[in-house]
């Protein structure tokens, strides 16, 4: 066994230590220091609030949108980006030939910025546009970006789109890797296709949808360009995500102070979710066998 | 071992902090003073290609008569927000001579904080506005404590277009003018055409605080008469004329007129009748829509009355901006700052100039006596009643909050009075209840 | 038996149509900005496919828009290149490094840093915006390239995939290394960085995107002309006062093609090392 190097240690770190003090550690303290304080950059006095800001926010309308509409994305998101992953994992991997050019092609999308969605399906979903003009005519009028069910909708389903490739990568490696003695097995056990699914395959491919989940839950907490582009949180604060609010805080209304406090409050809900997720998620895998 | 981890931890944080508290090194962007008998200053552009081209057309030709002063114009980022990032410069002490696209509320904030320099304390200001004649316009711009921030450049007297080739085909051969009136073409219209609407704007369910300058304030203004909606730290906003602004727009939603969903070019392409326009509009609509015509196509209207108030007496909101220069610059640098203003300014030409390239009109009293003018509002007829109703508008709120405020009026009151999700009393109530709790 | 084959073969087939159905709906996207780009200006956002095309939209872009002035294309090109490679060679470099530690070395403290690049990858970076970027203009970064490279050097999604590699590596092989007298540099680069060649490849190729298609900070961080990069150029382009779809369309297009063309090319290498990776 090796005995401790410390300095060989910190020498390889250092790099990284080093930018995370400049560009982590400092912005962070003085974004700490800004959330007890009621400054807004420019003002030649401010003062200490204590936990006002925090008060303020846990009673705001927008902190409180932002912490609901985080998990109203994952209920929208998690399932069809996983569903959809799911499928065309299975899908390119029963081709013999060409798979490369699928899972890249459908690798695609994730290069998109979300900037450029954002306006795409601005453009496909604006009332005049084709898409609509065809609902019209079968006396279909749905109200896209202005109805809250609506705009959760269309935000997660162009979320899912983005990362479906991405995803599906992942699990096509997953699939790759069951050992195919286990389908022989079961073929000459006269198992099902539908039993074969979903009592071999998916309880195997546990390792690979852990990190597909884990990935997809992180992406919920971060949400902005999407809704920035398209909804700016609304209707009436029902797209409103944490990184929307702490932007207009930040941004709009100036308040560096405050909008710090919500980044905080931010913060500490992203960590408790993901520790709730990774709990369940592990649970999860002890059901079929993983532990 | 973690012992001595939290120790590290803790005199690295107490290391950012000491050094964070440290004074700016250098400012490098405030622009370097006299070097050598030249003053440099930096003249911050606003986020729109064409202003940026005139004031570097300006700076060049100003260079050339005044070999002592540089000037560099660059452009105000407008990510994440273009307020925050002149307060960014400002808190980085990087902040420039001066720039342009200040609005009335951001002006107040700034002076609020010191960061502005009363430009009627610098001399030159006054010659400045005695010869662009503007001494009425800017007697709005005056802030509480009887001192001029900002020197307006532009001043848009929103008007409303109204298609009239498609009114006509309802039996009007020119717009109408108070609420019943537009109410009954809009019964016409949908008994017509029930794809067509009144007024088609996303924005109307948009709580973006500048968004309401366009909807809300064109027409709470021409319903008061001009009523300021907030003074200093007091909300004197006319509930009456708010109400009555609400209840219209409750109607046209009733009545279907209101179209709130995203389209693009409603008004051009005949899907709504009735729109907010800006001079800027005109430029777009020489290279995407030619068909539109001034008097064939579309004519221009102010902002539609309560029943029983005169219509020729309407106001309308007045989208307007202007040049700050910051206290954080050398005193040579805001001499030559005022210099270059007041040499841009004593000649119309460069007002012409800007008239005709930014498409917005100058702030000024004699846009339609003034005879450099005549030229370009005989060439663009559409131009002449903005001219005319530049003394009609008025000019935004001046509160240092006025994001937070106005987002209160979107919020509370006209998203949800347009999605019928409340009554008018109730939002106009439940606002103004907000905006008082936002004021203390 | 011929009728099974036969059953095979349409399964087959049902299996490729749907797939490349599938393929063209998500992709469907990028041609509708494709040829919209392209697409007269009276039927963009008109038509699902537009009949009549113009380079119009590309020529307003190139002319200077609304203004007629010409920008730096080409500059803002090579500064896009510039910041883009060096930034990517840096988090490159410095993850290698970083990881090898983290995985391999042993060091006081390896479980401290291990879980604050954690917390730090967590945190939600849009309140540090204000921040950073005061502080770079402390150390007087502001409105140069290492205002824009610098901040952008470390990438902890980087450590984080070169950890969990070496960490699969086994360590008899840096053990019979150390045996023949190796320094941990030599490891690194003769060991660990040949054997990592399919995850390389994939996190090169996703920086450089990332990279590439940052706006924000190149926007924040810089001030003069000559350094702006074509993101930020792009977004120059369009003022608050009217929207021209067919530019915005033809400025998209030109944001997302070299990235596209990279992954066209390196697309094999990159779904094996991903794959590689993944097992």
């Amino acid at each position: 066994m090796e005995r401790p190097n410390n300095r060989l240690g910190w020498l390889f770190t250092s790099p990284y230590l080093i930018y995370s003090v400049v560009f982590f550690v400092v912005p962070l303290v003085w974004s700490l220091y800004l959330s007890i304080t009621d400054w807004d950059l420019i003002a030649p006095e401010y003062h200490f609030v204590g936990l006002g800001n925090f008060l303020d926010a846990l009673r705001s309308p927008g902190v409180r949108s932002a912490f609901w509409v985080t998990y109203k994305f994952m209920l929208v998101f998690i399932p069809i980006v996983t569903v959809m992953a799911l499928t065309v994992a299975v899908l390119v991997s029963g081709l013999p030939r060409c798979k490369s050019l699928f899972l890249i092609g459908f690798f695609l999308p994730y290069l998109s910025s979300g900037v450029v969605s954002s306006l795409i399906v601005k453009g496909l979903l604006s009332y005049n546009s084709p898409v609509n003009t065809l609902l019209r005519g079968f006396g279909i009028s749905i109200d896209w970006l202005g109805t809250p069910m609506a705009a959760l909708f269309v935000v997660g389903v162009i979320l899912a789109w983005k990362f479906t490739g991405y995803y599906a990568l992942i699990l096509t490696a997953g699939l790759g890797s069951i050992d195919k003695e286990i389908y022989e097995a079961a073929a000459i056990d006269g198992v099902t296709d539908r039993q074969r699914f979903w009592k071999i395959t998916l309880p195997l491919l546990y390792p690979s949808l852990y990190t597909t989940l884990i990935l997809a839950f992180g992406v919920t907490f971060g949400i902005f360009t999407e809704v920035y582009q398209l909804t700016g949180g609304g209707p009436n604060f029902a797209t409103n995500t944490w990184q929307m609010e702490i932007f207009n805080q930040a941004f709009k209304n100036l308040q560096a102070g405050y909008a710090s406090a919500v980044a905080l409050l931010a913060s500490l809900a992203t960590f408790a979710s993901i520790y709730v997720v990774r709990k369940l998620l592990e649970w999860w895998g002890k059901r079929y066998g993983w532990s | 071992m973690r012992k001595s981890n939290a120790v590290l931890l803790l005199s690295v944080m107490l290391g950012s902090v000491l050094s964070a508290c440290s004074t700016g090194q250098g400012n490098p962007g405030g622009g370097a003073a006299a070097e050598g008998g030249v003053t440099t200053i930096e003249f911050w552009a606003a986020p729109n290609p064409t202003q940026q081209a005139y004031w570097q057309q300006m700076a060049k030709a100003y260079e050339a008569d005044n070999p002592g002063v540089k000037i560099n114009v660059s452009v105000i980022k407008e990510s994440p927000s273009s307020e925050a990032s002149i307060q960014a410069a400002l808190a980085g002490k990087s902040a420039p001579t001066m720039s342009e696209n200040i609005n009335r509320g951001f002006a107040a904030q700034l002076a609020g904080s010191k960061a502005l320099v009363p430009l009627d304390t610098l001399p030159g200001f006054a010659e400045i506005v005695g010869s662009r004649n503007m001494s009425q316009t800017i007697e709005s711009w005056s802030f509480a404590d009887g001192h001029q921030y900002v020197l307006p450049i532009y001043s848009n007297a929103m008007l409303f277009g109204w298609r009239i080739d498609l009114l006509k085909e309802l039996g009007y051969d020119r717009p109408p003018q108070t609420y019943s009136e537009v109410l009954e073409l809009t019964g016409k219209l949908k008994a017509a055409n029930k794809d067509r609407y009144l007024w088609a704007k996303a924005d109307l369910a948009d709580p973006t605080a500048w968004k309401r300058w366009f909807d809300f304030f064109m027409l709470y203004n021409a319903a008061s008469g001009g009523n300021n909606f907030i003074e200093g730290n007091r909300f004197v906003g006319d509930d009456k004329a708010g109400v009555e602004t609400l209840t219209f727009l409750d109607n046209l939603r009733k009545a279907g007129g209101l179209l709130t969903q995203n389209a693009t070019d409603p008004f051009e392409t005949g899907t709504s009748v009735f729109a907010d326009l800006g001079p800027w509009t005109f430029t777009y609509w020489k290279e995407k829509f030619p068909e539109m015509k001034y008097g064939e196509t579309f004519a221009l209207s102010m902002p539609p009355v309560p029943d029983g108030q005169d219509p020729a007496a309407s106001k309308t909101f007045a989208d307007t901006k202007g040049i700050v220069i910051y206290a954080s610059a050398t005193e040579e640098q805001k001499k030559a700052a005022m210099d270059f203003l007041k040499w841009v300014y004593a000649n119309p030409e460069n007002d012409l100039k800007w008239f005709e390239q930014t498409m917005l009109p100058p702030a000024r009293d004699d846009l339609t006596t003034n005879e450099s003018f005549q030229a370009i509002l005989k060439a663009n007829p559409e131009l002449a009643p903005y001219a005319e109703n530049v003394p009609n508008a008025v000019p935004p709120v001046d509160n240092a909050k006025y994001n937070e405020l106005q987002t209160l009026i979107g919020q509370e009151a006209l998203n949800k009075v347009v999605r019928g999700e409340i009554s008018p009393q109730d939002g106009w109530a439940n606002m103004k209840k907000a905006i008082e709790a936002a004021l203390k | 038996m011929v009728g099974a084959k036969r059953h095979r073969q349409l399964r087959l087939a049902v299996r490729y149509a749907f797939a490349l159905v599938l393929l063209l709906l998500l992709v469907y996207p990028y041609l509708y900005m494709v040829l919209n780009s392209l697409a007269d200006w009276s039927q963009i956002d008109r038509k699902l496919i537009p009949t009549s095309y113009t380079l119009k939209s590309y020529e307003w872009l190139f002319s200077g828009g609304e203004t007629g002035v010409s920008r730096p294309w080409t500059t803002a090109f090579v500064n896009s290149v510039i910041v883009s490679v060096a930034s990517t060679a840096l988090m490159m470099l410095f993850g290698v490094m970083v990881a090898y530690a983290l995985a391999k070395l042993k060091f006081r403290g390896r479980d401290f840093t291990n879980n604050f690049v954690l917390f730090h990858m967590f945190f939600p970076a849009i309140i540090l915006l204000i921040p950073t970027f005061l502080t770079v203009q402390r150390i007087g970064m502001y409105d140069t390239y290492l205002g824009m490279i610098v901040p952008k050097a470390l990438s902890l999604w980087a450590i984080f995939m070169y950890t969990n590699f070496f960490k699969a590596i086994p360590d008899a092989f840096i053990e019979a290394a150390k045996l023949d007298g190796a320094s941990d540099w030599t490891i690194m680069y003769k060991i660990m960085l040949p054997m990592s060649k399919s995850i390389t490849t994939v996190v090169f190729l996703f920086l450089l995107m990332e990279r590439w298609t940052e706006l924000l900070w190149d926007m924040i961080v810089v001030q003069s002309d000559e350094l702006l990069t074509l993101n930020v150029l792009l977004s120059q382009m369009f003022g608050p006062y009217a929207t021209y779809p067919g530019p915005l369309y033809a400025a998209s297009v030109l944001l997302t093609l070299p990235i596209i063309v990279l992954f066209v090319i390196f697309g094999k290498k990159f779904q094996e090392g991903m794959q590689f990776n993944l097992k």
